[in-house]
């Protein structure tokens, strides 16, 4: 492999890593959103509930 | 010192239940003789390779036993409560502590003592010269060990998987003591002094003075009731 | 969980990371000039020294989050230990990477133990260390203690462990053509110094948008599960 290959490799590791880490960040956040969502949605009906 | 006289009675207390039961040295002191028979045969020690494979082979049983006796640290107060007790008493904890790191170093220290002529009788060494000087410098990195040991130890008593999770996080931590005792030891062995192995002692003396520090004062919050 | 950092500041952070990563990118694999010796590889280094000083600032923040929650028990400062410990772990196994990639056409082998890379090896597994022993006590404020004790005590062995490991690969440097502690500070092209600079200031700001995205993720974790409790009662 010539220098080029190795630069190309590790430079492409290093960026898709990075990009998958944040995916999986966003995905994280937006699973948590929803549940958060849900949780509050559910808390406002047992105010009504108990109104 | 309030302090002492704390550590000196905890200390007295674990040492007399162990003089009692042995439960802890026997077993480590039968682990640290077999562990010299495992490293013959994998090892297949001949005569040329022994003198220079001896620190990294005495120090490398002394990890092993080492860890055995950490995770019997805080066996005796398993039972009935008694670590609850012990922390809702007006003890200074930093004195459970000392305690216990002191009766660990002094388990390993017995089961030193024994193994390290062992080795040299099993392994035809002539260098009994060494031996005491050898001593001294794994009392050193024995008490490296025993301080973060027992930090850890208190830390991971109610994790799962604890008798892996202890080496797991403590062995990376302790290789400025891999290196200087090793790098002492051959010094001595080579030379029969340290002579251009002093900044390792250096560096030893250097963390054993650093982590008893910190660990007397982080103590307190390791182990919560 | 009211969020510490904003959203649009967060947004702003995120676009100056991507900004300067690009620019970074431009510099250092097409502006700046191949090194005299190792070629086009030498360019690895311009992420290899960023991310290596990245892990570091990362473990520093696990270290001042854990004395934060050591003294004042608040959650955050858990969170932030936790989260700087994540993305140091991911950025740490980065640099070792990185490091063994650029060994390969420069010294000819994939793994060498010199200096540095055991050096980040064993932080990896210091950062490993931490988050297993995070996930393996079940109780939530022992597990944020237990792993402040660790991020304390693990801060404070670094500069022992550095000063071991290169003492030690130093007295012992065998006679080899291979010098894998020679800096690549030495006769350095200002240009390549840029792309350095540039690269590092890239790497720091893309940490810091990560950084408060998983900080955020925490808190908003931490909110559910007080929810959770509440809804219990």
């Amino acid at each position: 492999m010539s220098s080029w290959g190795y630069v190309f490799l590790a430079y492409g590791i290093v960026w898709s890593t990075l990009l998958l880490y944040l995916f999986s960040l966003k995905r994280r956040f937006r699973r948590a959103q929803r549940e958060v969502a849900q949780l509050s949605s559910a808390e406002e009906l047992q105010k009504h509930a108990q109104k | 010192m309030k302090l002492l006289r704390q550590t000196y009675l905890l200390l007295r207390k674990d040492l007399v239940l162990e003089l009692r039961r042995r439960e802890s040295l026997l077993t480590m002191f039968f682990f640290g003789t077999l562990l010299l028979f495992v490293f013959h045969f994998a090892f297949d020690l001949v005569p040329e390779k022994v003198t220079e494979m001896t620190p990294a082979l005495l120090w490398l049983a002394f990890l092993f036993t080492g860890t055995l006796g950490l995770t019997q640290l805080f066996e005796a107060e398993r039972t009935n409560h008694c670590l609850d007790a012990l922390l809702l008493s007006p003890m200074d904890r930093g004195a459970l502590f000392l305690a216990k790191t002191c009766f660990n170093i002094i388990l390993m220290v017995a089961v030193e003592i024994v193994v390290v002529p062992l080795f040299w009788i099993l392994f035809n060494l002539r260098s009994w010269e060494a031996v005491p000087l050898l001593l001294g410098v794994a009392f050193l990195g024995t008490i490296g060990f025993c301080v973060l040991g027992t930090l850890l130890s208190g830390v991971t008593l109610k994790a799962r998987a604890r008798e892996l999770l202890l080496p797991l996080v403590l062995f990376p931590l302790m290789v400025p003591v891999i290196l200087a005792t090793i790098r002492c030891m051959e010094a001595i062995l080579r030379n029969g002094n340290m002579g251009d192995a002093l900044p390792w002692l250096r560096l030893l003396l250097g963390f054993d003075v650093i982590f008893v520090t910190v660990g007397i004062l982080i103590f307190d919050w390791t182990i919560d009731v | 969980m009211q969020a510490t950092v904003p959203k649009n500041r967060k947004g702003y952070l995120g676009a100056l990371a991507l900004i300067l990563v690009i620019v970074g990118l431009y510099w250092g694999l097409i502006h700046a000039p191949p090194d005299a010796y190792q070629g086009n590889a030498q360019r690895i280094m311009y992420l290899h020294i960023p991310s290596i000083l990245t892990a570091y600032l990362s473990f520093f923040l696990v270290f001042v989050g854990s004395c934060l929650y050591l003294w004042k028990r608040e959650k955050r400062d858990d969170i932030l230990a936790h989260s700087a410990a994540e993305i140091g772990v991911l950025f740490t196994a980065l640099t070792i990477v990185e490091g063994s990639i650029w060994g390969k056409p420069t010294w000819g082998v994939w793994w060498t133990w010199d200096a540095r890379l055991t050096l980040t090896a064993i932080l990896l597994l210091i950062f490993v260390g931490y988050l297993m022993l995070r996930s393996l006590i079940e109780e939530e404020s022992r597990a944020a203690s237990a792993a402040a004790i660790l991020g304390i005590i693990g801060f404070l062995d670094i500069p022992l462990i550095h000063m071991s490991v290169y003492w030690w690969r130093t007295l012992h440097q065998p006679p080899s053509i291979l010098r894998p502690d020679k800096a690549p500070w030495d006769n350095i092209h200002p240009a390549m110094l840029t792309a350095l600079a540039i690269n590092f200031v890239a790497f720091i700001l893309l940490y810091f948008y990560l950084l408060s995205l998983r900080f955020r993720l925490g808190e908003m974790t931490e909110e559910i599960k007080t929810r959770r409790m509440d809804r219990g009662r």
